[in-house]
């Protein structure tokens, strides 16, 4: 038999080509900034922070898109669970772009000051890892592959050790200075972003079962919770 | 629970033998100790493995299912799918067709509902019905809700009966003036809202919807659901639409049919295809035709 809602299965591709493409986005924000903060590069910084304004703007669009699919379309099983993922995914996906605007905005708290080689090398590390983490959740979600989005939570335990990395060897430096201070309080944020930023590709992992399972949360566990409460 | 029960009450246990309008008596197998059919949740059909004929062809095959207590039912799917056919089932309407006729059980209340020894007249009055187009009689909305209590010869203030069948179907406050009046001259809506007036009159334990708001507009058919939502303290309630959104909005199990195409004959039979919570069949279904189905990818 003919397929009946084209027209909105149709527009459900492209919210869910958006997601790839903010993903995408988000994932660029993520090199830019880092090489921004690594490099010194202020311009890179600020032209950084005027890109975030495209990828809030995507995902605000997305918003709306599925608002209205909600209303106009009242859709049903598989396609209500995408849907409503769609606006949480968009909106972990908007957050990590947020996230690396403050790393652009720490580069200019740094500046002049130059980073230690150590520090350098364990930033750059995150910024891999965080590319790689949001690059499986991406994947996942695209291809609906609920097993890889599993894989995500042991690979954020690599982010968490290098965070701890990174605060260990901000410990290992002497402060002398206000200045120092300041410096190793801006780099201990850069390194707390970059681990939310893993976080949230976490998030967004975490959904993709439910568009597949249309389980969200195990209920016996909900419910014993909500007992407790 | 009591085995005293007044006439004109409703007593679902012994529907089949005709006459005998008075409740369970002491003794009967299907009350001391057994589930209080009143409950709600309690099975009140159970539908083992029913298959119905319109003389040689097969319209309807192997559906199993029970209808609980107290609940809303829906039935859905692609038109020719059996749903209708199947309901019309529940209430033996399909015996005044000549050609029908079912093998398998339907079970009410634990009793065969095909048995001979069980009048149809009766079983109508227990299991009522409320069809697509609203059909009201050519009388005045009080005579068409006293027709059924009045046929019955049920006991009891006609006046009161009329009253309160019209304020249990949210229509009292719109015609209480005008009882009088043709029942033809009421809208689409209110004359839906008096057909379930007329059949709750006789007071049913079951009511059979049979695509109820098709004839009507949106508002006209919220009404309706709300409607259904009140009435279902009171009533099971086994409803036909076409509808998914209604199917999703008002009921608390759905049962999914669809039509296979018989190679051979190019004919259809309707089969349940999946029967489960509404919240279930609209989130996430099992079975891959109803995903299809109440997603839009196939008609």
């Amino acid at each position: 038999m003919p397929e009946t809602r084209k027209v909105f299965h149709e527009e459900l591709d492209e919210l869910t080509s958006s997601v790839v493409r903010l993903a995408a986005m988000a994932s660029e924000a993520i090199q830019s900034g880092t090489s921004a903060l690594l490099d010194f590069d202020l311009a890179g910084a600020e032209q950084m922070i005027a890109d975030d304004r495209i990828l809030d703007g995507l995902a605000h669009d997305m918003e709306e898109r599925v608002y209205l699919l909600l209303a106009r379309q009242q859709p049903m099983a598989v396609d209500l669970r995408t849907l409503v993922t769609i606006v949480r995914v968009a909106h972990e996906l908007e957050r990590i772009g947020d996230l690396m605007v403050n790393v652009a905005k720490a580069t200019r708290r740094i500046y002049p000051r130059e980073l230690d080689p150590k520090l350098r090398g364990i930033i750059d590390r995150m910024r891999e890892q965080a590319t790689a983490q949001l690059q499986v959740a991406a994947d996942a979600f695209a291809d609906r592959d609920a097993e890889r989005a599993r894989a995500l939570n042991d690979m954020d335990d690599v982010m968490d050790d290098l965070q701890k990395e990174l605060f260990r060897t901000i410990f290992s430096f002497p402060a002398r200075d206000e200045a120092a201070v300041q410096l190793a309080v801006q780099v201990a944020l850069v390194g707390r972003y970059f681990e939310r930023i893993a976080d949230h590709a976490v998030n967004v992992a975490e959904r993709v079962p439910y568009i597949v399972t249309g389980t969200l949360f195990p209920r016996d566990a909900l419910d014993a919770t909500l007992t407790e409460a | 629970m009591s085995t005293d029960v007044s006439p004109g009450t409703r007593a679902p246990v012994r529907v089949w033998q005709g006459s005998d309008r008075g409740g369970p008596e002491a003794g009967d197998s299907a009350t001391p100790g057994g589930p209080d059919p009143e409950m709600a949740g309690t099975p009140v059909f159970d539908l083992q493995a029913l298959n119905v004929y319109y003389g040689k062809f097969r319209a309807v095959r192997d559906v199993n299912l029970q209808v609980r207590a107290k609940q809303i039912t829906a039935f859905i799917g692609p038109s020719g799918c059996g749903k209708t056919t199947v309901l019309r089932c529940l209430n033996r309407m399909n015996d005044l067709v000549a050609s029908a006729r079912i093998d398998g059980t339907i079970l009410y209340h634990g009793h065969d509902l095909y048995q001979p020894s069980v009048d149809p007249v009766e079983v109508r009055r227990r299991i009522g019905m409320v069809f697509q187009k609203p059909n009201p009689f050519p009388k005045s909305i009080y005579d068409n809700v006293a027709y059924g209590p009045r046929i019955g010869s049920m006991k009891g203030n006609m006046d009161d009966i009329v009253e309160q069948a019209l304020r249990k179907a949210a229509l009292w406050d719109e015609v209480k003036t005008r009882l009088k009046s043709s029942a033809q001259e009421l809208s689409g809506g209110q004359q839906q809202r008096l057909c379930i007036a007329r059949t709750i009159a006789t007071q049913p334990e079951v009511i059979l919807m049979d695509e109820p708001c098709s004839a009507l507009d949106p508002i006209a058919t919220t009404r309706i659901e709300d409607l259904m939502q009140d009435l279902k303290s009171e009533y099971t309630i086994v409803i036909v639409t076409h509808n998914m959104q209604q199917a999703a909005r008002v009921s608390d199990k759905t049962a999914f049919f669809t039509a296979e195409v018989n190679p051979e004959s190019d004919t259809r039979t309707g089969t349940l295809v999946e029967f489960d919570d509404t919240q279930k069949i609209f989130t996430s279904p099992s079975d891959e035709r109803t995903e299809s189905y109440v997603t839009g990818r196939f008609g």
